[in-house]
């Protein structure tokens, strides 16, 4: 199925925790129908953004339009029906089964009086399969892997049937091959469904890997945004995460492929390392 | 929502439990009704001694012991999923505390009718919930500020119900005592009705808000991602709650740890995870009737405080939650 696009857009937006300012003045367009990667350091506010991005953090300032619309004065039944969004660390009742997670996640397509309908169950039946948990869908979500817990979350995020999705560091805490395996799904999901999906992410070379459109942050500004190949040059890396570091060409995709400078008397044999050390083979 | 064919399975069973627990409640007594007597009785037929028993003395207690239950049962599970915490129920976090101090409060100064010791109850129940939401609120409110804010408040005024039996004379003493330690003793349509009415009202509105309580249930961020009106949901979902305890509370005063073991109970028969509503309730109700059956039974025909009975049951119980969180180190 393709699906409509839908177009998410930060205008000048503020966006502050109590009274500490995380985004002062921030605008964004999220590219449809695209992987856009958000990243950068520690407390530079990427995540900040993307709660903002997804209406669980109201702006100060500024406003967050979906389709158009002040997201805010939308209700928000009705954007759950368009933007879905996975936060960080989720939260599932103890003994609750992948099953009836990835269920709940047609809450925003039914209505009070509404009972469970065939449409639900064919969606999250999709959904567990698209994700490889339908064996798991007995299982007790506290019971599973890291990696399958976080693939149990996204088939909830997918069974809500949005063409825009929103994941915050969905790769955090698992292991390279979990990684790439759920950055594979969500690579897939968006060429398959032209399904937009936005997100944060920790590994610049992922991001790189992955992203149609890059957004680099800074202090809460954001420092670069366009094709990863554009803009993902050392000077951006240096400056935006205070690294030295070399760009190379990723020999499997050919994306950018950000390599730290090694550190003195650190490099191992026949390197070509550019900052001219070059060590005793080992 | 999908429903599990289990849980209605359990609850039609449960209801069924409640059902044959309210006859024999009818049924047994200094003077015995057969069973098979019971329910003609109930509408007004058969032999008119029974039919006066029946109608007038045992039945509003019955009914009054199956509905406190039911709304002990439905608070403490809404109690529980909002706080993600199994200790939170209302005996715990100090709403029947703060019905109790009231109720004390108006047997010790006032010395007034019950329609007005239940008025008080109520009034304490509502106004001990709003300091305890203004307490705990903090861009929100979350579970674990409710719970020790709730802990703190009910140690305090259990303090307040102390000071205030020490200053008692010694009849209106007895009388809070018994009030106390909950009773259906004694109870008639007049109990009846005010509860009925509440549960008539907050039940279907609780089962409404049910489908949000499973989403908040996910942290807030997925619920208002999967579009929960997050904090009003939750406002409205801890009104319910406090209006059932403290309607509950204001009938038969606070029968310790219904509200705190019925969900569990519940939980762990319908097999699934987070908020059971309708099972809770039933569970609830079961357990007073049954427990006042056996309050009146044990040491016929002396009767005890239906509260002491679900004491027994739920102080070992309690303990055990404490054991369990301690040694898992999350307390959940």
């Amino acid at each position: 199925m393709t699906r409509d696009h839908v177009e998410l857009r930060g205008d000048r937006l503020r966006l502050a925790y109590d009274d500490r300012d995380v985004v002062a003045d921030l605008t964004v367009d999220i590219p449809p129908g695209q992987i856009t990667a958000i990243v950068g350091a520690n407390a530079c506010g990427k995540s900040t953004l993307l709660r903002g991005l997804a209406r669980l953090l109201k702006p100060k300032a500024g406003a967050v339009h979906l389709d158009g619309h002040d997201i805010h004065r939308l209700p928000t039944k009705d954007v759950a029906r368009r933007l879905g969004i996975l936060p960080q660390q989720p939260i599932a009742p103890e003994g609750l089964t992948v099953a009836d997670l990835v269920a709940r996640g047609r809450a925003p397509h039914q209505g009070w009086f509404t009972q469970w309908s065939p449409t639900d169950e064919a969606v999250v039946v999709a959904a567990l399969d698209a994700t490889a948990t339908l064996d798991l869908a007995d299982r007790p979500v506290d019971d599973l892997s890291g990696g399958q817990r976080q693939r149990a979350w996204i088939a909830m995020a997918l069974a809500q049937d949005t063409p825009l999705l929103l994941l915050d560091e969905p790769t955090t805490f698992l292991d390279l091959a979990h990684q790439v395996e759920v950055l594979d799904l969500l690579a897939e999901l968006n060429t398959r469904d032209g399904r937009t999906v936005v997100l944060v992410l920790h590994d610049l070379n992922q991001a790189c890997r992955y992203a149609h459109h890059l957004i680099a942050m800074r202090d809460g500004a954001i420092a670069a945004r366009g094709r990863p190949a554009d803009v993902v040059t050392a000077a951006l890396v240096e400056g935006v995460f205070g690294l030295p570091v070399r760009v190379i060409d990723d020999p499997e995709t050919g994306a950018p492929l950000v390599i730290p400078k090694a550190r003195t008397g650190r490099t191992h044999g026949d390197t070509v390392a550019g900052n001219g050390h070059r060590a005793r083979s080992l | 929502m999908r429903i599990h064919r289990r849980t209605l399975a359990v609850s039609a069973t449960l209801l069924a439990v409640v059902g044959i627990a309210t006859a024999v409640s009818v049924s047994v007594g200094d003077f015995a009704i057969p069973l098979r007597d019971v329910v003609p009785a109930v509408f007004g037929f058969g032999n008119p001694d029974s039919h006066f028993i029946v109608r007038a003395l045992r039945l509003p207690r019955a009914l009054t012991g199956a509905l406190v239950g039911a709304a002990f049962g439905l608070s403490g599970a809404i109690f529980q999923s909002l706080a993600r915490n199994p200790l939170a129920s209302p005996d715990i976090i100090g709403i029947t505390a703060g019905a109790s101090a009231a109720a004390v409060a108006v047997i010790v100064w006032v010395g007034g009718s019950s329609t007005l010791v239940a008025t008080g109850a109520f009034g304490g129940a509502a106004l001990t919930a709003t300091a305890i939401y203004l307490l705990a609120y903090r861009r929100g409110v979350t579970g674990y500020r409710l719970v020790l804010v709730g802990v703190g408040l009910a140690a305090v005024l259990h303090a307040v119900t102390s000071y205030l039996l020490t200053r008692a004379d010694i009849f209106n003493a007895q009388r809070a005592t018994v009030w106390l330690t909950g009773s259906l003793n004694g109870r008639s349509w007049d109990h009846v009705r005010p509860v009925a009415v509440a549960l008539a009202v907050v039940i279907p509105v609780a089962m409404t808000l049910g489908r949000q309580l499973r989403l908040l249930e996910l942290g807030d961020d997925t619920a208002k991602g999967l579009g929960v009106r997050v904090e009003p949901a939750r406002a409205a979902l801890i009104a319910a709650a406090v209006v059932l305890a403290a309607v509950a509370t204001a009938s038969a005063g606070p029968i310790a740890f219904v509200a705190l073991v019925a969900p569990q109970i519940a939980r762990r028969l319908v097999h699934t995870a987070g908020a059971t509503l309708v099972p809770a309730a039933v569970v609830g109700a079961a357990l007073v009737l049954l427990a006042d059956l056996g309050a009146r039974r044990a040491f016929a025909p002396t009767e005890l405080p239906v509260g002491v009975v679900t004491g027994i049951i739920g102080a070992p119980y309690l303990l055990w939650l404490l054991a369990r969180a301690n040694r898992i180190g999350a307390g959940g």
